[in-house]
């Protein structure tokens, strides 16, 4: 039981401590790599120091090798750099609740802001006022795209025969891109994670992501999705430590021009590590920590 | 004579596989291709055992084959556990607040798993709530660290049949709706053959001496699918629970 009990606690504590900590901060790098527990050898004791906020560092690496059906080999643990994109894809100067202020992953438009229509950024304004209550990964949702990529706590990258997979340690999920050259799946069918299909340009994996369900946010910062969406996104190995992303993200219901992303995966140090399993339905309790956190609502949000 | 009894007996033991003359496709790095869609077509996700058809719940023949029975060989203090856990389902069965199912209830539940292959790992993915099963088929050991939703599985080759040892089991999961469980004491052995182009032969022990006075082991189909168009969809269980109750309101 005592197993049980500590696994149970780092889920809550990990949830916990991610709506409380936006900026990370050397104490909390502490307390998260002790209760997330790395498993791999290598990094400090009782933990990986590379945890949801942190980017491993970037180190050259050598050519970018095959798999045995001929795509550039991208297979392993990847870190997610993005600045503080996982708080708000958007530069965001200001504090809110929860969310300190810091730079978002937007490289176009310059000004690293989301180009919103106006009734669309007065509706992610309202959606920002009330994230505590509404944020889709408090509820556990899965992430939708572009946001996957991004994800907290990173991901591990495996290419079987016709596919690239994303397995993601948050919420115990995963995201597969077929690459074989199917069509996407019927309009009709909206989904939280979207339609992905994906080709190799060169050494380029050019991912087009249609059909997700509008319930999914790129973040935590109120910043909302629609069905319209269609992402874009073309991800490049540059070496075997390093790869380079970018997605144009486009919904022409809410913004003025289509606009995009760019961030970096960086090789996580410890290959072998394992993926352990962020129980997020199972063990959450962020809408109660959350409205304590703000003034004792959780009765309202509490199931 | 006395001699030959464990001849018979392994040889009852392999009849199943000696029956068997297909050879699955290959693949790359030589292990029994088992990739593709896959589902049952049977009841087991209502209960294994022998069972009459209640509201919601159809009937269906056990799927446990040893004991010849078909009944889970429960302690006496467990049968009991599992007529409360009966009683209280609706409230008690952990997929009903839509928690992660645990092997082997999501093999059979009544959605797809997609299975692939690298040298490395069988993965079987799950429609329901994305839920995945990492197979690590490296030669390694489970881990002295923690229990899991969905265990910890690590598997190898036995000629045809992939042979998955499933440790590090949380105790919460359930095994079917119908309140049939087990402790973190669970110890899980499958064994999945392809036996037909379109058919894997799936096969588990299950064994936990906290709640069961011996091994036990279930046997079942699972079906390829074959539509052109076949592709694992999302049942993401937790948001559709909150819309449900929004619309109660």
């Amino acid at each position: 039981m005592k197993k049980t009990l500590s696994l149970l606690v780092a889920t809550v504590t990990a949830a916990a401590l991610m709506m409380f900590a936006p900026i990370p901060g050397a104490s909390q790098e502490k307390q998260e790599a002790k209760q997330k527990g790395g498993k791999g050898k290598g990094g400090p004791p009782g933990g990986d120091q590379y945890g949801p906020y942190y980017a491993a560092p970037v180190k050259p690496g050598e050519a970018v090798g095959r798999t045995p059906d001929g795509q550039p080999d991208m297979q392993g643990f990847w870190t997610p750099r993005f600045n503080q994109a996982i708080f708000e894809v958007q530069d965001h100067p200001t504090a809110q609740p929860g969310i300190g202020p810091g730079k978002g992953a937007i490289i176009d438009p310059a000004d690293g802001r989301i180009p919103y229509k106006p009734e669309a950024a007065a509706k992610a304004k309202e959606l920002l006022s009330k994230q505590i209550y509404l944020e889709p990964e408090a509820h556990c949702y899965v992430s939708g795209v572009p946001h996957a990529a991004y994800q907290q706590f990173g991901y591990q990258i495996v290419q079987p025969a016709g596919y690239v997979l994303f397995l993601t340690e948050y919420a115990h999920t995963y995201r597969a891109v077929p690459t074989d050259g199917r069509p996407h799946i019927s309009p009709n069918v909206k989904l939280f994670r979207g339609d992905s299909v994906g080709k190799w340009d060169g050494g380029t994996l050019v991912i087009d992501t249609t059909n997700q369900n509008g319930k999914t946010w790129f973040d935590m910062a109120g910043n909302f999705t629609t069905q319209a969406i269609h992402v874009v996104e073309r991800i490049t190995p540059v070496d075997s430590n390093n790869i380079n992303y970018e997605a144009v993200v486009d919904d022409a219901t809410i913004y003025t021009q289509p606009w995009k992303i760019a961030g970096q995966l960086a090789r996580h140090p410890d290959q072998n590590m394992e993926l352990m399993e962020f129980a997020c339905v199972e063990g959450n309790q962020d809408l109660v920590h959350y409205t304590e956190g703000v003034g004792g609502k959780a009765k309202e949000v509490k199931k | 004579m006395r001699h030959y009894a464990p001849v018979v007996f392994s040889l009852i033991a392999i009849v199943p596989l000696a029956a068997q003359s297909y050879k699955a496709p290959r693949t790359p790095d030589g292990h029994p291709d088992l990739q593709g869609i896959w589902q049952v077509l049977n009841t087991a996700a209502v209960n294994l055992e022998d069972h009459v058809a209640i509201l919601d719940m159809p009937a269906g023949r056990s799927v446990i084959v040893d004991p010849p029975d078909g009944k889970i060989p429960y302690t006496p203090a467990a049968a009991q556990q599992q007529k409360e856990n009966f009683k209280t389902r609706a409230k008690a069965d952990p997929l009903n607040v839509c928690y992660i199912p645990g092997v082997p209830r999501v093999m059979y539940l009544p959605f797809p798993i997609q299975i692939v292959q690298t040298p490395k790992f069988v993965l079987m993915a799950s429609e329901f709530a994305h839920t995945l099963r990492r197979v690590f088929m490296d030669g390694t050991k489970h881990p002295d660290v923690a229990l899991f939703w969905i265990g910890d599985s690590r598997g190898h080759w036995e000629g045809e049949t992939l042979v998955v040892d499933t440790a590090n089991n949380l105790p919460d999961t359930w095994l079917d709706r119908s309140g049939n469980f087990h402790s973190d004491a669970l110890h899980i052995v499958e064994r999945i053959t392809r036996t037909e182009p379109d058919i894997l032969t799936y096969e588990a022990t299950l064994d936990d001496s906290q709640v069961y006075t011996r091994p036990w082991t279930i046997r079942m189909l699972l079906y390829r699918h074959k539509e052109p168009n076949a592709t694992l969809l999302e049942y993401e269980c937790n948001a559709y629970l909150e819309d449900a109750a929004k619309e109660r309101k």
